[in-house]
């Protein structure tokens, strides 16, 4: 009986929270708050918030075309699934400052490698569909996730190293051990030796999600939104759900990474309303994600929207140096410290 | 309901295709303004779309020249199903003051079911919106009777 | 000592191989008869040392054998003898697995080839001399097992000599070789003189007591010498040469066999015979190697424009991991880096196997004039993806399992010596990673995907024997990657105890109390091969959640009518372009990005760099021989000074 309750419990995690359901409507929400803040700082009124859902729904209503010079028609058609469901799955390890979905299975350096399966979803459904703008599409995207992974690098292994010499073994990667220490000795940011590498980190979202003024693998004007130029239909809708639970991922992780100690705050407050025992479990739950995404949400505005606003797109060689010099540079400053104790 | 929801969002989220058949530019520019901060376009949820495949609505401009014709009518054919063919301005119509030139193949309507007409030599941005907003309705019945 | 009847499967794995080649020389002019009894030979040797994993690495026995029964008298060894402990069995798995899945695809692969029967001889050679190499108890029999395989490897590199590039690639391989050869006997004579022995349980017991000046050289040049071997920087473009012109299911057996013997004699030298991987400087030459080798091979590959020379620049890069975690001497890092070894030989395979494919069906490689396959060949396509993301290391593929462990042992040991060294080899070792997957990349678009040229409208799927072979190192690429607890604990752990218990394989030998009382107090201790994971990862349970989210989002995308997708040949008409693809309103027509540039946005950059290392890359053997000569100068001179 209980095996058959603990599966559901599992299937609910992965399917409702904190899984599809949840990052479906959190993803395209942040989307279209996104969007909505861009053209208020562009002084339009902007289209509704709700307008990725909308966007969302017509493309499943839209004909899907597979071109006759697709090379797989496969891969053209599941990469964007696949893609799809490892994203869900990623979010399922991220931690919601305390509870974790799936504790215990996935440590940092692992989402790292999990943050390249979507990516190279779409650069194989993109590649399988036989177009040149998405050949060059898939050239820009490599190298924008060659350009994202070394700042990412420096960051996890600065955070590594400053919770395990705090919690005595030198080093951790796991989660559970970043969030206890954050629990206790407050967030990550507070630390002056992190806040280059926080600093880093907010500027590899943008990146790593594709975003203006780091999405020239998918530029429109130029190579006609590259890996997606022969998507049609539902695979596109899947490939833009994606994008937008992706800036949902990413801002979380830096929530889980340097803004964990928000979590002892949501933890008091439960007991300071007297709650105790699986409600106040539930409740904490609850609140931490509601915090959460209101501070995916304030992360989307400062990184991806305000960059949106006031950048104009680079050229795919300043994106590489642009990584590998200034965001690394700051990430390799706080590495250094950490490494010193500080 | 499910079909419900996706006549709606498809009346909410009409992603535009720009073809310049021959234009002279004027309607291209009066395009592109339609989306700037006075008249926010984006408001209705237009969108310049980077390909033909993720389009909804084909704006047409330019008086269509023998040359782009083919070009013209096989980028309206990748745009999938249901799509709305918008002309924008008086040249795709009637051919405008190059009316009867040896190189205009056009009217557009000769070749393909064009379900909007804007017309204005250019059209106000006003009038674009209008007849986009038109567009976005015939979409909605297209993709119902579906 | 007990006489059971596995204590004679070691040579009889060897004899298996030998024997098959002679007996191919006799009859080989029988088509079937010779398949027969190559793959026969490659099964006995293979089932062997299967029969032997219970023993050797679940109870921990050391197979001592000595040829003829002459154990040693008076203390001194002077027998032919086998020795298999852990270590040795574990890469004689390795190689025993790798040659049978490339016999197997030998059969369809080499049926166009003339002489095929000379093939299967030096195959076998090329086996028995790498199977010889690993499971040998001394240094003599290593060199001659050394030279057996470098002339098989060499002959096999020119068999297709009419190959554009195969003689001159067979040349250097020899000159080089033949230098490393050299460098192996001159060691193997120096230690004899000094030690009067040449049996390896007893010069472990003799050399670290009596380090001089000579024993010293001799390290270092066995050290180069086995260092050609394994192809490590700055002998990395005999390998590209190598391979470029190699059948594929040779390519195997070089990238997978052949440097997997190079590093094993690595480890054999510097933890048993000379014991010297305590000291922090020994440990910096292996992952300074280690870690160059990783990082300009990763960068000679993105440059490469054959699908086979990149293949062997990323061998090389993967071997520089194995290199660097073994160089850690902890015990996770040898556990890692032996896990690493594994897989390589895995992956590696299955990617020199569809190459070898491509090739068969196209008849070139070239990256540039490749493109769209997977229309036709669309199990190659899935069998090479696999091994692309195994390389790459994308989870739950085995290539991300043992470089998680890699980069763990590498930062824990950052972190342990406070050496900041260290954690540079760590970002090192996960920017590498990333370049890797970058270049697996390009070859999918290259080959793979991408528009398909119209000469090759007409090509086929391989026959079944091929994708068999390649289908047999997916699957065992998927199982390591999918279960890394069960590989640990049965594989490399048993393997990585045999390294840190020097003492035990001296007395296995000798005689036990033989290693303490030459040793005396200097007798190395057995270690405990524990370690902590600073990290977690179930690909199991990961793999669970991911196919059971795939599945309800399938089942809601099917549900949703996600799968009716309108799709037909274009039409004839010439302006209904429907189903073509989008080239800004032309009529499309063949254009197929890819091949060697397609990282431009990256090489642009670094173009100071590509350019060096392009005039660095002569393609003079003159220039790779001195690069020899150099490196022996260095690491002698190094060792000189260390010690």
């Amino acid at each position: 009986m209980s095996i058959v309750l603990s599966a559901v419990q599992y299937l609910g995690y992965v399917l409702i929270f904190p899984g599809f359901l949840f990052c479906f409507l959190a993803g395209l929400l942040l989307c279209g708050i996104d969007r909505k803040m861009v053209a208020k700082m562009q002084k339009r009124v902007g289209p509704p918030v709700l307008q990725p859902f909308y966007d969302f729904f017509k493309l499943c209503g839209k004909e899907t075309i597979v071109p006759a010079a697709a090379s797989s028609k496969t891969v053209f058609l599941m990469a964007p699934l696949v893609g799809l469901a490892a994203l869900v799955v990623l979010q399922l390890f991220i931690p919601i400052f305390q509870f974790t979905a799936f504790s215990g299975m996935a440590d940092i350096i692992v989402i790292l490698y999990l943050l390249l399966i979507p990516a190279l979803a779409t650069i194989l459904g993109g590649a399988a569909s036989g177009s040149p703008y998405a050949g060059v599409g898939l050239s820009r995207e490599m190298v924008t996730i060659i350009s994202c992974e070394l700042p990412l690098v420096l960051i996890l292994l600065a955070v590594g190293k400053v919770v395990g010499s705090a919690s005595g073994t030198g080093l951790t990667f796991s989660f559970s051990a970043i969030m206890a220490y954050q629990a206790e000795h407050g967030s990550l940011i507070l630390k002056a030796s992190m806040i280059p590498a926080a600093v880093a980190m907010l500027m590899v979202i943008p990146g790593e999600t594709g975003n203006h003024p780091f999405d020239a693998a998918e530029a429109e004007t130029e190579i006609c939104e590259g890996l997606l130029a022969e998507y049609s239909g539902p695979p596109l809708g899947v490939y833009k759900l994606s994008h937008a639970i992706k800036m949902l991922t990413l801002t979380s992780l830096f929530v889980a990474l340097f803004l964990g100690g928000i979590g002892s705050g949501i933890e008091k407050l439960v007991l300071l309303c007297g709650l105790s025992g699986a409600a106040a479990g539930a409740v904490t739950v609850i609140l931490g994600a509601i915090v959460l995404f209101l501070l995916c949400v304030v992360l989307t505005v400062v990184c991806i929207s305000f960059a949106h606003a006031v950048t104009a797109r680079l050229k795919i060689e300043q994106i590489f140096k642009f990584y590998w010099t200034a965001v690394s540079g700051l990430a390799l400053i706080s590495l250094v410290l950490a490494w010193y104790g500080l | 309901m499910f079909k419900k929801l996706i006549a709606e969002s498809t009346a909410k989220s009409p992603w535009l295709f720009h073809i310049n058949a021959g234009s002279c530019n004027g309607c291209d520019i009066e395009l592109v303004s339609v989306l700037t901060p006075r008249y926010d376009a984006e408001r209705l949820g237009f969108k310049l779309a980077g390909s033909p495949r993720h389009a909804d609505i084909v704006v047409v401009t330019g008086p269509v020249t023998t040359q782009s014709l083919p070009r013209v009518l096989r980028a309206i054919s990748q745009v999938p199903e249901p799509r709305c063919i918008v002309t924008m301005g008086s040249c795709p119509q009637s051919g405008n003051v190059f009316r009867g030139s040896y190189s205009v193949a056009g009217p557009l309507s000769k070749y393909v079911h064009v379900d909007v007409d804007v017309a204005g030599c250019a059209p106000k941005p006003e009038a674009v919106i209008d007849g986009l907003a038109l567009a976005t309705k015939i979409l909605k019945e297209k993709r119902e009777a579906k | 000592m007990s006489t059971a009847l596995y204590q004679h499967f070691p040579i009889f794995a060897i004899m298996a191989l030998f024997l098959g080649a002679f007996l191919i020389v006799l009859f080989g002019n029988i088509k079937p008869l010779r398949h027969a009894i190559a793959l026969l030979a490659v099964t006995a040797s293979l089932g062997f040392l299967i029969a032997l994993v219970k023993p050797v690495m679940l109870n921990g026995e050391i197979i001592a054998y000595w040829m003829g029964a002459r154990a040693p008298a008076g203390g001194y060894a002077i027998g032919i003898a086998l020795e298999v402990d852990a270590l040795s069995l574990f890469f004689g798995l390795l190689i025993a697995t790798a040659v049978f899945v490339s016999c197997v695809y030998s059969i369809q692969y080499m049926r166009h080839d003339d002489n095929v029967s000379q093939y299967y001889t030096l195959f076998l050679m090329l086996a028995g001399g790498v199977m010889g190499l690993v499971l040998s108890g001394d240094l003599f029999n290593m060199f001659i097992m050394v030279e057996i395989l470098t002339f098989a490897a060499v002959a096999l590199t020119a068999f297709r000599n009419t190959v554009n590039g195969a003689l001159e690639a067979a040349f250097k391989y020899l000159v080089v070789g033949c230098m490393g050869s050299t460098c192996i006997l001159a060691g193997t004579i120096m230690l004899y003189a000094q030690a009067h022995t040449l049996n390896f349980a007893q010069l472990s017991a003799f050399i670290p007591g009596n380090m001089n000046t000579a024993t010293v050289v001799a390290f270092a040049l066995l050290y180069i010498g086995f260092s050609t071997k394994a192809f490590i920087v700055p002998f990395h473009p005999l390998a590209a040469d190598a391979h470029g012109a190699a059948p594929a299911s040779i390519s195997v057996l070089i990238s997978g066999v052949l440097t997997k013997s190079g590093i094993y004699g690595i480890i054999r030298l510097s933890y048993f015979l000379f014991q010297t991987m305590e000291l922090g400087t020994m440990q910096f030459l292996l992952v300074f190697m280690g870690s160059v080798s990783m990082f300009v091979c990763v960068t000679m590959a993105l440059a490469q424009h054959d699908f086979k020379r990149l293949l062997a620049f990323h061998s090389i890069s993967q071997i520089g991991y194995v290199l660097t975690a073994v160089g850690l001497c902890t015990a996770m890092g040898i556990s890692s880096g032996l896990y690493h070894a594994m897989n390589h030989t895995l992956f590696k395979g299955l990617l020199f196997l569809a190459a070898g494919a491509v090739l068969h069906e196209t008849g070139t490689t070239d990256l540039g004039k490749l493109g769209g396959l997977s229309k036709k060949m669309p199990w190659t396509t899935a069998l090479f993806l696999v091994g692309a993301f195994s390389i790459s290391g994308i989870p739950p593929f085995n290539g991300f399992a043992s470089k998680w462990m890699v980069y763990q042992s590498i930062y824990q040991k950052a972190v342990e010596s406070g050496n900041i060294g260290f954690l540079f080899v760590t970002i090192i070792a996960l920017v590498t990673s990333v370049l890797t997957l970058a270049s697996f990349v390009k070859v999918s678009q290259s080959v793979f995907f991408g528009q398909l040229p119209k000469e090759y409208e007409n090509v086929k799927e391989v026959p079944w024997g091929m994708r068999l072979a390649m289908g047999l190192f997916a699957v065992l690429c998927i199982v390591t990657g999918l279960f890394p607890n069960a590989v640990t604990t049965y594989l490399t752990q048993p393997a990585a105890a045999a390294v840190f218990n020097v003492a035990n394989y001296i007395n296995a030998m000798m005689g036990s109390g033989y290693a303490e009382s030459v040793m005396g107090a200097a007798a190395p201790a057995a270690q405990a091969v524990t370690f902590v994971e600073v990290g977690v990862w179930q690909p199991v349970s990961w793999l669970l959640i991911l196919i059971i989210a795939l599945l309800a989002i399938t089942i809601v995308a099917i549900a949703g009518q996600y799968d009716r997708v309108s799709e037909k040949a274009p039409a004839p008409a010439p302006v209904d372009g429907k189903y073509d693809l989008f080239f800004g309103g032309e009529q499309s027509v063949y254009s197929q990005v890819g091949g060697e540039d397609l990282f431009w946005g990256f090489k642009h950059n670094w173009r100071g760099y590509f350019s060096f290392m392009h005039e660095l890359h002569s393609g003079i053997v003159n220039d790779y021989a001195l690069w020899a000569v150099v490196a022996l100068a260095l690491t002698t001179l190094y060792m000189l000074i260390v010690f």
